[in-house]
């Protein structure tokens, strides 16, 4: 079973200790034992955009949908035989240590292949042509339906014509439905002590439905790419640059050096952005 | 106004069993055809017996646990027909499971699962025997581990951490202790459809998010049991607490937990744990009926008459304590063995002057290493104060007040006027039991606080 792990601080986060990071031992375990498609860093929260569609306009905010504790830091993807495993794996991340990470399942889809995977194999090795982002889907259940008026090419809410056209422009690099959080199952470590929680939380909030990962040139088509998706105009689309590092190497020079991402957005305003898109 | 009789005896018949609602005294009445006495009685033993293995068999073959439900239940109404008529048949267990089976391969070739599915689903059934069904990646892994008995995986699956506690619970009573919704949802006072929506939602959370049907392997088994156990003590505080209720049938949430608590051990032997929260269990429901009186009033630990208490669960509940041992065995005790002591303690005293109080007072310092509770720590406190003087618990209560972790709860302000009753403090005494009474619960709880405020003059 494909499951999605979404790496967030939480209420109850810990200060992170780059000393005890051991990121790379979990990348060589769940390698070894061959139950990882994908996964990625995530520039932080105040290098996310966010991009809605209202009455046909395109509006984009600096910043995530959610809270800044929420925030996902870094998702993977895996596939193990349940959720016992899934959490096994999720408990021995660092990030479990201090914050907490959630188990997301996917949709399965009647009629799939059995063992289709979500992430194309070799995609892992397969090197970046532009900039890649985490197109986070996000519903909001509170947000009025602002149908396609003013907006003749908005046909329907179909996200299947989306799909085939940005399969066809080659910047979508795969995705998936997850299922709703009531489904999700959160997992921190606490004093050696594994802790799991369900995550039925109140609904009424605002929630990732789904996620795509895109391979663009830069922010203005990342936001041309998310604003055509029919989740833009009921919801929100989160686009979040991802930030590989070398999840062997030194984790306490690393955290040290990038000081200076954590004080400042470095992707460009999103309202500039924007006019590259309306250009 | 008296109270309802309470079951003395555990595990007693109840009154689920299909076609015999009304229970022993009539039966039959009101549903259909009379069956005759015994064929009521072997009913309602094969379901108190057999509906747990029977569910967990049909959740292993057809992965589908409505379905297991349904089918099992639908074989228990056939029962009542054909052992009316053909007599009861020597292994109950199995002819249930055979007619649940094929009711369940009936219904699932009616919903149009290919019937390609099904043979190949009674194949496995046949060619491995019972202990195997349907082999799925997990349970190669699991090959290491003896042959478990479904229910034990039932048991697991239903207590699983992934699922809240409240769904843990309906969960367990209801597909493991085979209680109908309505009676599950009486016992913890909600809606019927709030229950039902409960168990519902529990069950395709176990689909959807993968939640695995199986014993977990043995780095696991200890932390996992302990969510079992957590799921049975829960039901069995609940019984114990709300025992007091004015509602006429009620269901013995005590007893179910007792019932339950014994399969665990009975299907893991070996768990110190495990036989320690049964004792636990039995050694409190034992006092059931002296704690309260004929009037329905609750009656204290020091006033009960203990020639009442029920001596059967009391020897059982402390031979299990006395045999301990077995390979998981733990060098220091865990805190079901040592809340079970503080029982036994009780158990033991043939008066409550009698009462060993250094020995709980020792059971309470090893329990707040385990947790740092405040409930823990309250009742460390009134060991203290019994064992070393009034003024040790009061000193230690003050910390506690001071804490503001047991802010409006009444029996803080309840344990502090006893204790300053007992230094013939009478007038401090007098403004805590005012306290306890403004903070109390329940009508009997109140009303003891009360008639203890109004000796006090």
């Amino acid at each position: 079973m494909q499951y999605a792990l979404f790496y967030a601080e939480g209420p109850d986060a810990l200060p992170y200790v780059p000393a005890d990071d051991n990121v790379g031992e979990w990348v060589d375990e769940v390698v070894a034992r061959g139950v990882s498609e994908y996964g990625e860093r995530l520039r932080p929260g105040h290098d996310a955009t966010t991009v809605r569609v209202r009455g046909g306009e395109v509006l984009v905010v600096d910043g995530p949908f959610s809270e800044a504790k929420e925030a996902i830091g870094g998702f993977d993807v895996i596939d193990v035989r349940d959720l016992d495993e899934a959490i096994e794996i999720a408990s021995k991340h660092p990030v479990a240590s201090f914050g907490r990470v959630e188990i997301r399942p996917f949709v399965q889809w009647p009629g799939a292949e059995p063992g289709a995977r979500i992430v194309p194999e070799g995609f892992a090795e397969r090197a970046p042509r532009g900039r890649r982002y985490l197109m986070l889907v996000v519903v909001d259940p509170t947000g009025e339906r602002s149908d396609a008026d003013g907006d003749a090419d908005a046909t329907d809410d179909d996200p299947e014509a989306w799909v085939r056209e940005m399969d066809g422009r080659g910047v979508r690099q795969f995705g998936e439905v997850l299922r709703p959080p009531s489904d999700a199952t959160f997992v921190r470590r606490r004093h050696d002590e594994v802790l799991v929680t369900d995550g039925g939380f109140a609904e009424s909030k605002e929630w990732v439905a789904g996620f795509d990962l895109l391979d663009v040139q830069d922010l203005a088509e990342a936001i041309e790419v998310a604003a055509k998706h029919p989740m833009a105009r009921g919801g929100a689309i989160e686009l979040r640059p991802t930030w590989p590092f070398d999840v062997h190497g030194d984790q306490v020079a690393r955290a040290e050096s990038e000081a200076d991402a954590w004080a400042r957005r470095h992707e460009p305003a999103a309202s500039e952005a924007l006019e590259g898109v309306s250009r | 106004m008296g109270t309802p009789p309470r079951a003395r005896r555990v595990g007693g018949p109840r009154g689920s069993v299909p076609l015999t609602p009304t229970g022993e005294d009539e039966p039959g009445a009101g549903a259909g055809d009379a069956l005759a006495p015994g064929v009521a009685g072997a009913l309602r033993e094969a379901y108190r017996s057999e509906w747990a293995r029977v569910v967990a068999t049909l959740i292993r073959v057809t992965g589908d646990w409505d379905v297991a439900e349904e089918a099992a239940s639908g074989a228990f109404e056939r029962a009542a027909t054909t052992w009316a008529r053909d007599g009861v048949p020597r292994n109950a267990g199995a002819w249930l499971t055979t007619a649940a089976r094929n009711l369940a391969l009936d219904r699932l070739r009616r919903r149009g699962v290919e019937a390609e599915k099904v043979r190949e689903w009674m194949a496995m059934e046949e060619f491995s025997g019972r202990a195997d069904g349907p082999r799925d990646p997990a349970d190669v892994v699991a090959d290491d581990q003896p042959a478990w008995d479904d229910r034990l995986r039932l048991v697991f699956t239903c207590a699983h951490p992934a699922l809240a506690m409240d769904a843990r619970v309906a969960l367990t009573l209801r597909t493991v202790g085979g209680l109908d919704t309505g009676e599950i949802a009486r016992a913890f006072h909600v809606p019927e459809a709030t229950m039902a929506q409960r168990i519902v939602r529990a069950k395709r959370r176990i689909r959807n998010t993968g939640i695995p049907y199986r014993v977990p392997t043995a780095d696991l088994l200890p932390e996992r049991l302990g969510g079992v156990l957590a799921v049975l003590y829960l039901v069995a505080n609940e019984g114990y607490l709300a025992s007091h209720g004015d509602e006429l049938q009620r269901l013995d949430l005590t007893a179910e937990a007792i019932r339950l608590t014994r399969m665990v051990v009975a299907l893991l032997p070996d768990a110190d744990e495990a036989r320690a929260l049964l004792a636990l269990v039995l050694l409190q429901h034992a006092r059931s009926a002296a704690r309260v009186d004929a009037d329905g009033e609750l009656v204290p630990l020091p006033e009960q008459d203990r020639s009442t208490w029920d001596a059967d669960e009391l020897t059982e509940g402390l031979e299990l304590l006395a045999h301990a041992g077995g390979p998981d065995r733990a060098d220091s005790p865990g805190p079901y063995r040592l809340q079970a002591e503080i029982q036994a303690v009780h158990a033991r005293a043939r008066t409550a002057d009698d009462t060993d109080w250094p020995a709980i007072v020792d059971r309470y310092d090893a329990l707040a290493g385990f947790a740092d509770s405040p409930f823990v720590a309250l009742n460390r406190a009134i060991a203290r104060g019994m064992a070393f003087g009034p003024e040790q618990g009061l000193d230690d209560l003050a910390l506690l007040e001071a804490s503001g972790r047991l802010d409006g709860y009444h029996l803080l302000p309840a344990a502090q006027a006893d204790l300053l009753r007992r230094l013939g403090r009478t007038e401090a005494a007098a403004a805590r039991y005012r306290d306890a009474i403004a903070l109390a619960r329940t009508a009997p709880e109140r009303r003891f606080l009360e008639r203890r405020l109004a000796e006090l003059d």
